[in-house]
């Protein structure tokens, strides 16, 4: 109760009491510089809460009290402009003025609040919709993201269609938890989690992690939304509290717009085409026999007389699949009531055939202004999604996985069926993937429902004061079906389990809610205060269950047609809770300052109900506004400095040593061998500082900002392998502390910008220096993160980065690399050619940044690698590449008719170009999936995809 | 004023009262508290059935480890480093942190930390009785033996951890002679508790034909015994050891307790059974045993000649294996076989050779082979028995140990396939044990 007697004095000690004064009316009219006009823009009489919005025609109307006011016109996307009104000046027509580096947007910072970009004291990203989705089709909305901000790094972990994708904000944030992003998308907090399908038991991979799953950010139509804010770092994030330790993704979805109904169809057609082949090495004759000795030579010289020598990396990724993406949206409404519909449903055929993404959605998002005081807005989104991804990455003699068995193939052995459709034994490896990828399949449908509802309630308003009520409950349920089969005639089955089925029966449910008063006071000084205190709860629910079938009757892809099935089940229910506060300064929008403070507390803590606080402070300076500033053209020049914690939790299960089950003939026991639990565990906390400054230059034609931030994690929870003597793996420690620092700059401009050809040009450039601070424990190597000093591994050590590759030398483990890039560039380039044609290109430079490619071992040990890399030393390997990462062509159609009011076409590419020495199929590339430091590892991906599109846009 | 304070003031009271997160359990799997707590006899079975099940767990990689090392056979798969680093090809030396040494290591440690749970709740446990609580202990002393007794075999010189039941305390490594010491300490207390024990819980259908029963293990246990002694070295042991086992030199050559595979759900399949003419995932028999084998000998049925040769990484094999006949079948953890050619090779060592060569004839006799007609001498009786244990053995884990005992696990006594291949003598200890 003692913040609720402070926030009273505050109160207060703001009120002031409003005498009564004159009034008039200002009417007018607001248009862009095409002249046409702009509804919604904002109007406020500065310094108070009086406001309006312009109308459907960009008109206003309203009353200000006193003789004169000075009205604020505000619009995302334009300047901002300044104008007095008086009684005798009170038609004002305006022109507001494009403005690219959009400071007037405002961004999400609160949970209940959000700041203007020209005011803001972090770095926050943002990517609209049309950075988004504008350029090219996009696959999935992580996907979407690379290259076009800073401090963002993606790496996929499959280029099966459908994703696989992980994200990592300013460098490795945890070693066991989560290094992904929470993603809240209209105040719902998704989930984001990877489900492995179990086709590991069959495959032999060593865990979940190495089935390469996607990520379920893939059920998202990247079509639906309006904007993402990327909250990268501690400072930013803070008022996340206890599960913003690797940033924060706020999605916000479209919402209509009052007006005439706006009906639009978009189609795509597009084909998905291997963006390289590695290539097959080819051998003489005396080569074979050299290699594999003379009965060998004999096949080959055999299969060369019959014209049976084969490339079977063109016949397993050689597929041209066909893409098809339709979506249909609706929008529109009334002053009261507004909402926006689309139904989406996108077909992607994969480079292997029998793989594949077919994604269903449908969303409606309605708005309804209850009365004057009260607003509330329902989201609803329902997904269907399938995804047929085969078998990929790492195995251990499963004879299932493209890359790894072709890595042992001999290209003049037949593997087709024969007349009466048998396959052959591949006899050199496992598998034979011309079998796998007729018979087998593996595949996940998922069914999901996301909905939102907030409501607004205005409780109290004066001129100078508002006081609001805000709260939002969310709700994400995801059923997510797996199934993997192997029919008994696979040869690594035959004699052995008989066959594979898994099916799996996966329940998620996340729900969230908020709630959250917000005071705004205006004082004469044009000082405002935002107080808001608020409390968030949020429950993540899940049940994986896993029914597994060998000893299959022959045919039969039904669990019960099978000799022998095991089920295995994990459940885990999560619990936060919060309590924030914050209180944000802004003195007419010269200096900003906001302090908040969150507390969390969390059943993934040892003790569930002890709180962890949280807290936050930033300061933004706008020189440029202050009276004194006389450069003229610089019209934007701000300081600013952020400081903020946030915390993560250890993962579910960390603070139990539990006993696995086991059986032997039928008779059931319980066995040590497990993670030893710590029921005392705390959250790791993660400390951001962050300052930089921002410039605009001549209205912003140039914009310039620069970030530095330098982020410590403390007591990072780590899993530290125990001795194995002690009979269990490993246990939970947290003596371990990390840095992150890096530097973020964003220059945007305007080349060239003339009536008929406008060319607007964004660049990001980031880096990310880690670094071990301290250890308490000898250098290890994590558990899971790879496959040993042998092979090479991420190797933790004091003073060392976290991305460091180690491998065995000869006293003791060597560095080998370093999968940290030296440093990323995108380059984002918009370009209008007169009123009809737009060109979209991104290129993305990453330079630095090695990869272990265990592919090529592989190849190695089957004699498969192409003899171009023969003289490639050991298996790291440079990943720099320079990267024609989405471009698009479109052309407006000049009206025509008056049913259709723009009709639009165009031809789009993603990954057109690479230009790497890397010698695998992409240097971006995880076998290890998306969680921890598991990139730049590769092992036989599902190789990355290039997509080429034709679209055609109708809006009637 | 007086609203907003009472909608913050009842916010606020919202917000403190609410909400007390439960506290957690584990909602997945049994914990070790509730073992180590009153349990009952039941769960203490749970223990027991569980180490027997884990103790499976690893054995393939356990004898194709030591038998690439000893040069048995190969395992052609996909990983690299078991046709690398266990042969130490190009410079190779055996790694600290691969799985080739950690999971074997591993699971017995794990089998290990079950039995000392057991033995650990037996004195909290409630509705046992006396004789069934020596059973226990009979049983969990045993298997904890066993266990000790691989890895140390693995790990030779480099010594074991013996005293491993605090994990926040570890005891130290000890050197190869105490570890034999505790290893025979706790046979004998095993024994000791078996002769008046009785066991509450039913092992599996591998100790069939009365290994179940406490009479039967101690029998199992003194087997056990005698082949810690014959590895120690220590062959005048070894002998009398063999005096309560289960050694018959008259009876069936295959008696013996045996780990057990079955489909059940949770269950395993033999991780040694490998499909018939597979690739990719083999055990390749070393071409030296096809080359050495004697005109008429059984123990050829062991290895399937292959349609086609196979080779990787520079090695070739002609066989692979037909150890067993499918993935159901059982595999050994000691019989009959093994007892007679202990009692064979302790007899020479003691002196006694007309003992020796009765035992050999029965080996012999039992695979094809006519009565032994060569010279009867030491030397000469150590070269057939250890022909004997070469093919008796093949694959089941003890190769590597009979080349070491007696001198002959280096490049004048095996082929070397590569230029270069080296044979290592023992495994290092594993890297997490930090030592």
């Amino acid at each position: 109760m003692n913040y609720a007697t402070k926030f009273s004095m505050l109160l207060a000690l703001l009120f002031t009491t409003a005498t009564a004064m004159a009034q008039f009316n200002v009417t007018g009219n607001v248009t862009d510089g095409s002249g046409e006009p702009l509804i919604g823009v904002s109007i406020i009489v500065k310094g108070s809460t009086t406001g309006t919005v312009t109308d459907f025609n960009g008109d206003f109307n309203l009353n200000v009290k006193g003789e004169r006011a000075v009205l604020l016109f505000s619009y995302t996307g334009f300047a901002s402009q300044e104008i007095e009104a008086t009684p005798d000046n009170n038609r004002l027509n305006v022109t507001l003025e494009e403005d690219i580096a959009d400071l007037e947007e405002v961004v999400v910072t609160g949970l209940a609040s959000g700041v203007k970009r020209s005011n803001l004291a972090n770095n926050v990203s943002t990517i609209s919709s049309q950075e988004l989705t504008e350029v090219t089709t996009q696959q999935t909305i992580d996907g979407a993201l690379y290259g076009k901000m800073t401090g963002v790094n993606i790496i996929s972990s499959s280029g099966a269609p459908g994703g696989g994708i992980a994200m990592r904000l300013r460098g490795i944030s945890s070693l066991t938890g989560n290094n992904q992003p929470l993603f809240i998308i209209d105040g719902v907090y998704i989930s984001n989690a990877e489900i492995p399908s179990g086709l590991r038991f069959a495959s032999g991979a060593n865990s979940g992690s190495e089935e390469n799953a996607s990520n379920r950010l893939a059920d998202l139509n990247p079509e639906d939304i309006e904007s993402i804010e990327v909250l990268k770092g501690a400072s930013a994030a803070a008022i996340y509290g206890t599960r913003a330790n690797a940033g924060v993704v706020i999605i916000t979805t479209k919402q209509g717009q009052a007006g005439r109904t706006k009906v639009r169809f978009e189609q795509d057609f597009g084909v998905n085409t291997i963006q390289r082949f590695v290539g097959r090495r080819q051998y003489t004759a005396a080569e074979v026999e050299e290699a594999f000795g003379p009965d060998e030579r004999a096949r080959f010289e055999r299969a060369v007389a019959d014209g049976e020598v084969f490339d079977y990396e063109q016949e397993i990724y050689g597929n041209d699949g066909f893409i098809t993406d339709s979506r249909m949206s609706i929008s529109g409404g009334n002053e009261k009531t507004t909402f926006y519909f689309n139904t989406s449903y996108r077909d992607e055929e994969g480079i292997i055939e029998n793989t594949g993404f077919e994604r269903f959605s449908m969303r409606l998002n309605v708005d309804h202004r209850i009365s004057d005081k009260i607003k509330m807005g329902v989201n609803a989104n329902y997904i269907n999604s399938f995804a047929s991804r085969s078998f990929t990455g790492n195995e251990n003699e499963g004879g299932l996985s493209y890359g790894y068995n072709l890595a042992f193939t001999r290209d003049w052995v037949n593997l087709f069926p024969d007349a009466l459709g048998n396959y052959p034994t591949n006899p050199n490896a496992a598998g034979n993937p011309i079998f796998v990828r007729d018979n087998t399949w593996n595949e996940e449908r998922n069914n999901r429902f996301i909905s939102g509802a907030n409501m607004e309630v205005n409780l109290y308003q004066t001129d100078r004061t508002i006081f609001k009520l805000t709260g939002n409950v969310g709700v994400d349920f995801l059923m997510n079906e797996t199934s993997v089969y192997v029919p008994e005639t696979h040869q690594a089955q035959a004699g052995g389990n008989n066959g594979f089925i898994g099916e799996g029966r996966n329940g998620l449910l996340n729900y969230n809610y908020q709630a959250f008063a917000v005071l705004d006071h205006y004082t004469e000084s044009n000082i405002n205060f935002n107080t808001q205190i608020g409390m968030t709860y949020l429950n993540f629910d899940r049940d994986l269950v896993l029914n597994r079938a060998t000893q299959l009757i022959p045919g039969q892809t039904n669990l019960q047609n099978s000799g022998a099935q095991q089920i295995s089940q994990a459940r885990a229910t999560e619990e936060d809770f919060g309590i924030v506060a914050q209180e944000q300064v802004n003195w007419d929008d010269k200096i900003i300052g906001t302090v908040g403070i969150r507390f969390d507390k969390s059943s993934l803590n040892g003790d569930p109900n002890q709180f962890f606080a949280f807290p936050r402070a930033s300061l933004a300076v706008n020189v440029a506004n202050f009276d004194f500033w006389s450069i003229n053209s610089m019209n934007q020049f701000k300081l600013r400095v952020a400081y903020g914690e946030t915390g993560s939790s250890a993962s579910f299960g960390s603070l139990f040593t539990t006993l696995a089950s086991t059986n032997i003939g039928g008779q059931v026991g319980i066995r040590a061998g497990g993670s030893l639990g710590n029921p005392n565990l705390e959250p790791e906390t993660s400390q951001e500082l962050e300052f930089g400054a921002d410039f605009g230059i001549l209205n912003n034609k140039l914009n310039l900002g620069v970030t530095y931030y330098i982020r410590d994690v403390e007591n990072l929870l780590y899993d530290f392998d125990i001795p194995s003597s002690t009979g269990w793996a490993d246990e939970s420690r947290s003596d371990f502390d990390l840095r992150n620092q890096g530097l973020e700059v964003q220059l945007g401009f305007t080349p060239v910008n003339r009536e008929k050809f406008q060319w607007n040009s964004t660049v990001n450039y980031w880096y990310n220096r880690s670094e071990v601070t301290r250890l308490g424990v000898p250098p290890f190597v994590p558990t899971g993160v790879a496959f040993g000093l042998g092979l090479g591994t991420f190797f933790v050590e004091e003073g060392e980065p976290i991305t460091q590759l180690k491998g065995n030398g000869a006293e003791g483990p060597v560095t080998i690399g370093d999968v940290e890039p030296d440093f990323q560039l995108g380059w984002f380039n918009q370009i209008k050619i007169g009123n009809n044609i737009d060109f979209t290109f991104l290129t993305h430079w990453k330079e630095g940044g090695d990869v272990l490619n265990l592919s090529r071992l592989l190849t190695n040990l089957g004699g498969t690698t192409p003899e171009e890399y023969d003289d490639l030393v050991g298996f790291v390997e440079d990943a720099s590449y320079f990267r024609l990462r989405e471009v698009g062509l479109y052309y407006t159609l000049p009206k025509f008719s008056n049913t259709i009011s723009r009709l639009r076409v165009g031809v789009s590419g993603r990954n057109l170009l690479t230009l790497t020495d890397y010698s695998s199929y992409d240097p971006e590339v995880s076998t290890k999936g998306t969680t921890g430091l598991s990139t730049g590892i590769e092992v036989t991906p599902f190789p990355s995809t290039r997509q080429a599109y034709f679209h055609v846009t109708a809006e009637f | 004023m007086k609203n907003i304070n009472l909608i913050i003031s009842t916010l606020c009271l919202l917000v403190l009262g609410a909400c007390t997160i439960d506290e957690q359990f584990d909602p997945n799997a049994p914990s070790v508290s509730a073992i180590l707590s009153e349990a009952e006899p039941n769960e203490l079975d749970l223990l027991v059935y569980g180490a027997e099940a884990r103790m499976r767990t690893a054995w393939d990689t356990y004898i194709t480890s030591t038998g690439t090392i000893a040069r048995e056979l190969y395992i052609f798969n996909a990983d690299p480093r078991n046709t690398e680093d266990l042969l130490g090809k190009e410079g190779r030396s055996l790694d600290n942190n691969t799985f080739y040494l950690t999971a074997p290591w591993g699971t017995r440690y794990q089998v290990v930390k079950n039995v000392n749970l057991l033995l650990e709740a037996l004195p909290n446990s409630q509705g046992a009785s006396e004789a069934e609580l020596a059973g226990y202990r009979g049983y969990a002393r045993t298997v904890k033996a066993l266990m000790f007794l691989q890895e140390l075999m693995r790990l030779n010189d480099n010594g074991i951890r013996v005293d491993v039941a605090n994990p926040e305390n570890l005891g130290p490594f000890v050197s190869k002679a105490e570890a034999f010491n505790e290893i025979f300490t706790l046979l004998d207390e095993a024994y000791e508790d078996l002769q008046n024990g009785e066991f509450h819980f039913q092992l599996t259908d591998g100790y069939g034909g009365g290994f179940e029963t406490p009479e039967g293990y101690a029998e199992f246990n003194r087997a056990i015994a005698a082949r810690a002694a014959t590895y120690a070295e220590q062959y005048g042991a070894a002998l009398s050891y063999l005096e309560d086992s289960f050694l018959d030199l008259d009876g069936d050559i295959t008696v013996g307790p045996e780990m057990i595979f079955s489909t059940a759900s949770g269950d395993v399949l033999n991780p040694v059974f490998k499909i018939p003419e597979q690739s990719g995932d083999q055990i390749i028999v070393h071409n030296s045993y096809i080359e050495d084998i004697r005109e008429g000998d059984t123990r050829l049925s062991k290895f399937r000649p292959r349609v086609d040769a196979t080779s990787q990484d520079g090695l070739n094999g002609t066989h692979e294996t037909a150890l067993y006949g499918s993935a159901l079948d059982p595999i050994d953890i000691i019989r009959n076989e093994e007892l007679i050619l202990i009692y064979a090779e302790a007899s020479i060592q003691e002196g006694n050779l007309d003992d020796a060569v009765t035992a050999l004839n029965v080996i012999r006799n039992a695979h094809g082979l006519g009565d032994y007609d060569g010279d009867v001498n030491r030397d000469a009786l150590i070269e057939e028995m250890l022909y004997n244990r070469r093919y008796s053995f093949w694959a089941e884990g003890h190769r590597m140990f009979d080349l070491r005992r007696y001198g002959l696990l280096n490049a004048d006594n095996l082929p070397i396939d590569r230029p270069g291949d080296q044979v290592f003598q023992q495994f290092p200890i594993p890297l997490n044990e930090n030592q």
